[in-house]
């Protein structure tokens, strides 16, 4: 793939032949290969079960797409299943545990990025280091003390515990994004009387709104899409998230009800991932300036 | 306006953040070192007693565990290199501009935008549908053909594996796009005078200047897959042929009630983890830091 360099990075030069070849024959290959089971999914949510289950080569068989789409899987998501309730419980346990990480992350950034104080550098690292623990560590030790604080089956079982993994991430955000602003701002508002506190809320945090949007995205969409702690965490049907909802209550035994768990899942996520695709760009250059802090 | 002031400031609003994660990090994995060396579970009658090194000494003993221990090794080196390729062609393709680029960047990114858990069961019903569904016999076939060409399983691992290097992959891409674009264009034109072969300049240039890079999303891609539990478990239904560490420990500790063997077992990883970051960080350190 690297064949092509012409003067940049990108190899989108020379012959239309070498183009073809070394451009646009790959690139059409990666997106069809990672849209390919979306649209799976896509087609499975709306195909009637009349036509989910018949033989393959049976007549009028026509595996790639539906003739009549139907929305009786998605009725039957709202009718028969809690899935409005898997939708609020998710929204509120991201929403809270964003805004926990988000007040965290933003003093912590902003000590790391601007004051100077002993054991600045290792904690910097040490609080990038927890970002990358697994949750696979951490599942255990946490089902036991949230049972011990009798936390277990509710929402702030997972309120309490999603900031382990975002706090670390957002304070790296914010800190890079921080670094960028120029430090003479600041040092002009406090000659002018302002206190350092002040400085900081009335100056420097407007400044860094896009970096706490990409941040707040950002930990949004990790709770949303969080599996492994729902899952232990809770038990009973009306507190589940979306996911472990969808999985767990469409999934009885060996039997899948496919219809509705695709369009659980096309419903449930597909507003949350076009987020995240509009504001890539963000989350991006938040990641890029903690790599290059 | 002292230095002590500034001090104070500083540990005040580090306070929350130490706070949370002290109590949700440290502690818990100070309570896993613990409950590692002692026979808790709930199914005990009695107190709980310490036992050493003991449940180390017995996964070392069981066969069941080094099998466990060489799939993840496997499964996490396989689909480390590969999500690297992958994601340095991507990066390199979507390096400049073009018609529709930003519509191709989302449809790249969506895979690790979307919860894994559902996307998940997208593939499991892709690769391993239910029998009375239309293509079942033709899926049915494939399995048939890598399992008895590779032996029992290797259609769970090969999608396990497919599964991972398509969700990460994406990320891998996206991430190193981003290293890309950070690096002055001017170096690559620099190159493109100095030498003809793109082959060379790709080992030359674009490879030690993506290297911070590079070092972050290898170690990224490892965590992932070395604690890739969930994708492993809906992958194949919960009949796991394959086991990882980290199903094995969920097995245990969730329906085993056995939380000492499960914590020494999910504690097996750390080491693994430990060196990654340590040559990480090796890596990482560029070799003239700007001062902070």
């Amino acid at each position: 793939m690297a064949g092509r360099a012409g003067s940049g990075a990108g190899m989108v030069e020379g012959s239309r032949w070498h183009k073809w070849v070394f451009f646009h024959v790959p690139l059409m290959v990666f997106v069809v290969g990672t849209l390919f089971p979306f649209y799976w999914m896509l087609v499975t949510a709306f195909r009637p079960d009349g036509e989910l289950y018949r033989p393959w080569r049976a007549v009028n068989n026509t595996p790639f797409w539906t003739t009549q789409p139907t929305l009786e899987h998605a009725i039957y998501l709202f009718k028969q299943t809690m899935f409005a309730t898997w939708l609020w419980n998710t929204m509120f346990i991201a929403l809270l545990s964003t805004l926990i990480s988000l007040f965290c992350g933003l003093l912590a950034g902003y000590a790391l990025a601007r004051l100077r104080f002993p054991l600045a550098g290792g904690l910097g690292t040490s609080i990038f280091v927890t970002y990358l623990v697994p949750p696979t560590l951490l599942f255990i030790p946490l089902a036991n003390i949230i049972r011990d604080f009798r936390l277990g089956d509710t929402p702030w079982s997972l309120i309490l515990t999603y900031p382990t993994f975002l706090i670390p991430f957002c304070t790296w955000l914010l800190m890079g994004y921080f670094k960028t602003i120029p430090k003479e701002l600041e040092e002009c508002a406090r000659i002018d009387g302002a206190t350092r506190v002040r400085a900081m809320i009335q100056i420097i945090f407007p400044i860094a709104t896009p970096g706490i949007l990409s941040a707040g995205i950002f930990a949004f969409t990790l709770s949303w899409n969080e599996f492994i702690y729902a899952l232990v965490f809770l038990s009973s049907p009306q507190q589940k998230t979306v996911p472990v909802g969808v999985v767990s209550e469409l999934i009885r035994g060996d039997v899948f009800f496919w219809g509705p768990l695709m369009a659980g899942a096309l419903l449930g996520s597909i507003p949350v991932a076009l987020i995240y695709s509009f504001f890539v760009e963000h989350y991006v250059a938040g990641l890029t300036g903690a790599v290059k802090g | 306006m002292g230095r002590a002031r500034d001090i104070r400031l500083a540990y005040l609003l580090l306070a929350p953040a130490l706070i949370l994660l002290v109590t949700a990090l440290a502690y818990p994995i100070g309570w896993e070192i613990w409950t590692s060396l002692t026979d808790l579970s709930p199914l005990n009658e009695g107190p709980t007693a310490f036992v050493g090194l003991e449940n180390y000494r017995r996964l070392a003993a069981d066969p069941a565990f080094w099998r466990a221990a060489t799939v993840t090794v496997v499964f996490a080196a396989v689909t480390c290199t590969v999500k690297l390729a992958l994601g340095l062609g991507l990066a390199l393709l979507l390096a400049r501009p073009f018609r529709g680029r930003a519509l191709v960047f989302m449809a790249i990114f969506l895979p690790w935008a979307y919860p894994a858990s559902v996307s998940v069961i997208g593939w499991y019903w892709t690769l391993s549908p239910p029998i009375p569904t239309a293509y079942s016999v033709f899926m049915g076939n494939m399995k048939y053909a890598v399992d008895s060409a590779l032996g029992g399983g290797a259609w769970a691992f090969l999608s396990v594996t497919l599964f991972n290097i398509w969700r990460g992959s994406s990320f891998v891409g996206v991430f190193l796009l981003a290293g890309i674009n950070a690096i002055p264009p001017e170096l690559f034109e620099y190159a493109a005078l100095e030498s003809k072969s793109a082959w060379r300049r790709f080992w030359l240039v674009t490879v030690p200047l993506l290297k911070p890079f590079l070092a972050l999303a290898v170690f990224l891609a490892l965590t992932t897959a070395f604690a890739d539990l969930a994708n492993v478990w809906m992958l194949t239904a919960g009949r796991i042929v394959y086991p990882v560490i980290g199903t094995h420990a969920y097995w245990l500790a969730i329906h085993g009630g056995q939380f000492g063997p499960a914590s020494a077992l999910s504690l097996t990883l750390a080491p693994f983890l430990i060196t990654a970051l340590f040559l990480l960080f090796r890596m990482f350190d560029p070799p003239e830091r700007e001062p902070a």
